[in-house]
């Protein structure tokens, strides 16, 4: 009957039409939980990396974007800045994680980096791995509780190496590890190259070179690592969209990273 | 007291013997071990050097026990958790509180006043690398001094009457992760203390300082060189084998010089015969939670060591969990009973250990005597050889890098960590406060710290049956049978007292202390303190009336999330998730608690 079909297109236009509307405000918010004041990762004024890829992707996504703000560096640290925010539902996404990390549902990862020893050029130090000897004879830094500090362990460095806190505690920047080589303090610092990129155009005296994986004393040690987003364990769907966001904009997520002196260097899945 | 010549008939002559014994007495203090035999008091950390945490005191009996009442009560002036115990000597109590480290004493004629109160300066980096928070185990007396530790490594010997320092010394630094929370023993003229800071790779050492000055007069480590341990290769015998140590017994089994960061630290109870002149105690996991890192057997972590106190030269060792997956640290008390084997008279010590097997050994050799499990649902191992005490590993509770290996029992904080036990020798059983939690164990796993990545173990530790985390058992070491169970909500992490009277006395961790009949398991009464106990119940006489005292605060390894303010499983070591409902029942705060029949 002719004009029942016509109501009945009524009403599925109508309804889809409702649904539409419904779906543009599902998506019109990526809410995204970061760090107040953490560069080069996260600030306020959106001026970290971390806001750049959270703003391509929250426009890839024709979402607005909204943050939690949090500090990863407050008490519990970053697990405990997980379980307050991402954990509560106060956001769904964290953007920098660990690839493969049990904590939380990691999307693919978007970019790999490494730690890496820094020194002033000018010193001249032959500097290729952890067991180059010159390690051996100068005053080291390292970051409390990271891979530098196991390596420098097992090989006997670690009671005159210097550890820092910048993972620890909210009110220091990783570009005090730079400032510390420069003023002679430390000879050779061993971090995490993305913490510390974006501050290295202030210091054109120092040389930068990655710490290789490597097995040389036994048990596997992991220098490199991929770096991916986060989302809540059970949210299968935002991570695959995620991963969708990841795949079709890997040269300006690249570009991004190159503005903050970021290096990518091989993935970690390059095992020794 | 000595044996005097009496002349029957001659009452001179008895009034004079008389005279001459009291007149002995009066010139000769009492020796420390002398005096714990008065269960009048309580004055060491253990009650007696035998660490059996049993008085003789049997005012209390499980008849009037339901008749008890808080008789007084005092603020400790501090959160975190309060894992030690008082002291009493004659009408003194002294304490110490988690840190900051506050001691306490306090005149028990005139509870309101506390007669003077000891804050040491606080260091700030002292409680960033306590893992299992700040913690402190108890204070020790000997000769008017109030010995206490600090967790920043300081020990102080205090004036008992003013509180002032009479000298001060240092056992551990905290800027290399090390920290102290165990109560030191003293014995002859020598204060022993441990060292804290397994998890940051310190190499733990047992150490002596002298009683009047404060130096440091012997130092021995868990691990190493046979110099730095003060092994004799001829002369220590390995318990497991029975046959001396021989050159190098540590060195050889690590990888490299792993061993310089070897862990086998030594933060439990420290126990002493004084016939034997053997002092005993137990060391901790051995550095790196991943044992990929560290082949080998790992000595001498997770081992009981005996050592003469004077020399810190080792009798013999024995290692219960070689190459340790599982972080079965070895710290916990040797009590000292001689039991029946089999009809004869055994000298032992008797061992709860983290990895669920209650140890008995010959505590002149550390031949092994027994072994038993004394929670059901032990797993790691398939069993225990029980000439050499080698354990059987299942493989696949081995942890693996890279893998999650589930249902493991029992979890790391094993099923009894520091809590300690007590045997009461007329039941001739054990009355042991324990965990009963298993585990998921993943040893290999990439993780986070804000900024920096690295690789780090992560763990889950969960109740071994449904909603229940602790049981009080009574236990025979021998045969091991259990005789009696309470089961409790969560992890019985307070220590146990057993009295002449047929009571014993423990706490929960949500805060109910109790009173339970030593051979049924009834309990008689219980009262809800302020907060989650896990310190050790004492008992005294003061004018005539029997007191209870315990220290209330909950916090500890147990509870750190609780302590810390942390919400998140596998922080804080894995004991977050565990104890999640913990919050539900109990708040921090800490108080001492006094009791008695009204």
């Amino acid at each position: 009957m002719r004009h029942l079909r016509l109501i009945n297109c009524f009403v599925l236009s109508f309804a889809l039409g409702l649904i539409s509307i419904n779906g543009i405000a599902w998506a019109a918010t990526l809410k995204v939980c970061a760090d107040p004041d953490y560069m080069p990762y996260s600030d306020k004024a959106g001026e970290g990396f971390e806001n750049k890829i959270a703003e391509l992707v929250a426009k890839s996504l024709n979402s607005q974007l909204a943050y939690d703000w949090a500090s990863y560096r407050g008490n519990g640290g970053f697990s405990e800045f997980l379980s307050r925010t991402l954990d509560a539902g106060k956001c769904d996404v964290v953007i920098g994680i660990p690839y493969g990390s049990q904590e939380e549902l990691t999307t693919d990862p978007y970019y790999a980096s490494s730690y890496v020893f820094i020194f002033k050029k000018g010193r001249g130090y032959d500097v290729e791995n952890m067991d180059s000897a010159i390690l051996r004879k100068v005053k080291l830094g390292f970051e409390e509780g990271t891979p530098p500090q196991d390596g420098l362990k097992i090989r006997d460095l670690i009671f005159d190496a210097e550890a820092f806190h910048v993972g620890d505690d909210a009110g220091i920047s990783p570009g005090s590890m730079l400032e510390a080589v420069q003023n002679g303090r430390i000879d050779v610092m061993i971090t995490w190259e993305p913490a510390i990129g974006y501050f290295l155009k202030n210091y054109s005296d120092l040389r930068v070179v990655r710490v290789p994986n490597t097995r040389a004393m036994g048990s596997p040690e992991q220098y490199m690592f991929s770096i991916a987003m986060g989302v809540r364990k059970n949210d299968e769907p935002l991570c695959a969209k995620l991963n969708r966001v990841i795949a079709a904009h890997k040269a300006e997520i690249r570009d991004i990273l190159d503005r903050f002196n970021v290096r990518l260097y091989p993935a970690a899945t390059d095992n020794p | 007291m000595k044996a005097n010549n009496i002349h029957r008939g001659s009452i001179v002559s008895i009034i004079v013997a008389c005279l001459l014994s009291i007149s002995t007495l009066a010139l000769a203090d009492p020796t420390l071990e002398q005096m714990s035999t008065d269960a009048k008091q309580w004055v060491m950390p253990g009650g007696n050097y035998s660490v059996t945490r049993f008085s003789k005191l049997n005012q209390i009996t499980s008849a009037n026990a339901k008749n008890l009442q808080v008789a007084w009560t005092m603020s400790t002036g501090t959160l975190r958790g309060h894992e030690g115990q008082p002291v009493v000597i004659g009408n003194m109590m002294y304490f110490e509180s988690a840190y900051p480290n506050y001691v306490f004493a306090v005149d028990l004629d005139d509870v309101g006043r506390m007669v003077w109160k000891f804050e040491p300066p606080k260091n700030p980096d002292a409680p960033p690398v306590a893992c299992c928070d700040v913690v402190n185990r108890g204070v020790a007396y000997a000769d008017g001094k109030v010995i206490a530790s600090i967790l920043d490594g300081h020990i102080y010997a205090l004036d008992a009457k003013t509180g002032k320092v009479i000298w001060s010394a240092v056992n551990a630094d905290p800027l290399k992760g090390q920290t102290v929370t165990a109560a030191p023993l003293v014995v002859k003229d020598k204060v022993i203390i441990g060292v804290s800071g397994g998890e940051f790779g310190v190499l733990g050492y047992l150490s002596a300082f002298d009683l009047n000055t404060g130096k440091l007069v012997w130092r021995a480590y868990s691990a190493g060189p046979d110099e730095g341990m003060l092994f004799d290769p001829q002369k220590t015998i390995n318990g497991n084998l029975q046959k001396p140590v021989g050159k190098d017994s540590s060195v050889s089994t690590w990888q490299g010089d792993e061993w310089k960061l070897g862990g086998g630290t030594t933060w439990g109870w420290y126990s002493y015969d004084p016939k034997l002149d053997l002092l005993y105690y137990g060391t901790g996991n051995p550095g790196s939670w991943n044992p990929t890192q560290r082949p080998g057997d790992n000595r001498w972590s997770m081992s009981i060591i005996a050592r003469n106190p004077d020399t810190g030269v080792a009798a013999w060792a024995f290692q219960m969990t070689p190459h340790d997956g599982w972080d079965y640290d070895g710290v916990n008390e040797n009590i000292i009973v001689d039991l029946n084997v089999k009809g004869k008279t055994v000298p032992c010590i008797v061992h709860f250990d983290r990895n669920g097997y209650c140890w008995v050994l010959d505590r002149r050799n550390g031949k092994l005597v027994a072994v038993h499990k004394y929670d059901p649902t032990v797993n790691w191992a398939k069993s225990i050889d029980p000439e050499t005490g080698k354990p059987e590993v299942d493989p696949s509770k081995m942890t693996k890098a890279g893998v999650n290996v589930k249902n493991i029992c029992p979890a790391a904080e094993g099923d009894k960590d520091e809590q300690p036990a007590s045997y009461d020798p007329i039941t001739r059983l054990f009355y042991v406060p324990t965990n009963h939690i298993c585990m998921d164990y993943q040893a290999f796993d990439v993780k986070y710290k804000a900024g920096f990545p690295f690789v780090g173990a992560i763990l889950n530790m969960y109740a071994a049956s449904p909603d229940v985390r602790g049981r009080f058992i009574a236990f025979d070491a021998i045969t091991g049978d259990t005789r009696w169970a309470i089961n409790d909500r969560f992890q019985d992490w307070s220590g146990v007292l057993t009295t002449a009277g047929g009571v014993a006395f423990y706490g929960t961790l949500d805060g109910w202390f109790r009173a339970v009949d030593l051979k049924s398991g009834k309990i008689l009464y219980q009262f809800k303190c302020p907060s989650g106990i896990i310190g050790n119940p004492i008992t005294y006489m003061h004018k005539g009336k029997q007191y209870v005292a315990v220290l209330t605060g909950v916090g500890g390894w147990a509870a750190i999330g609780l302590a810390a303010g942390l919400t998140k499983g596998s922080e804080g070591l894995g004991a977050v998730g565990l104890t999640a409902s913990l919050g539900d029942y109990t708040n921090l705060g800490g108080t001492l608690m006094v009791f008695a029949v009204r």
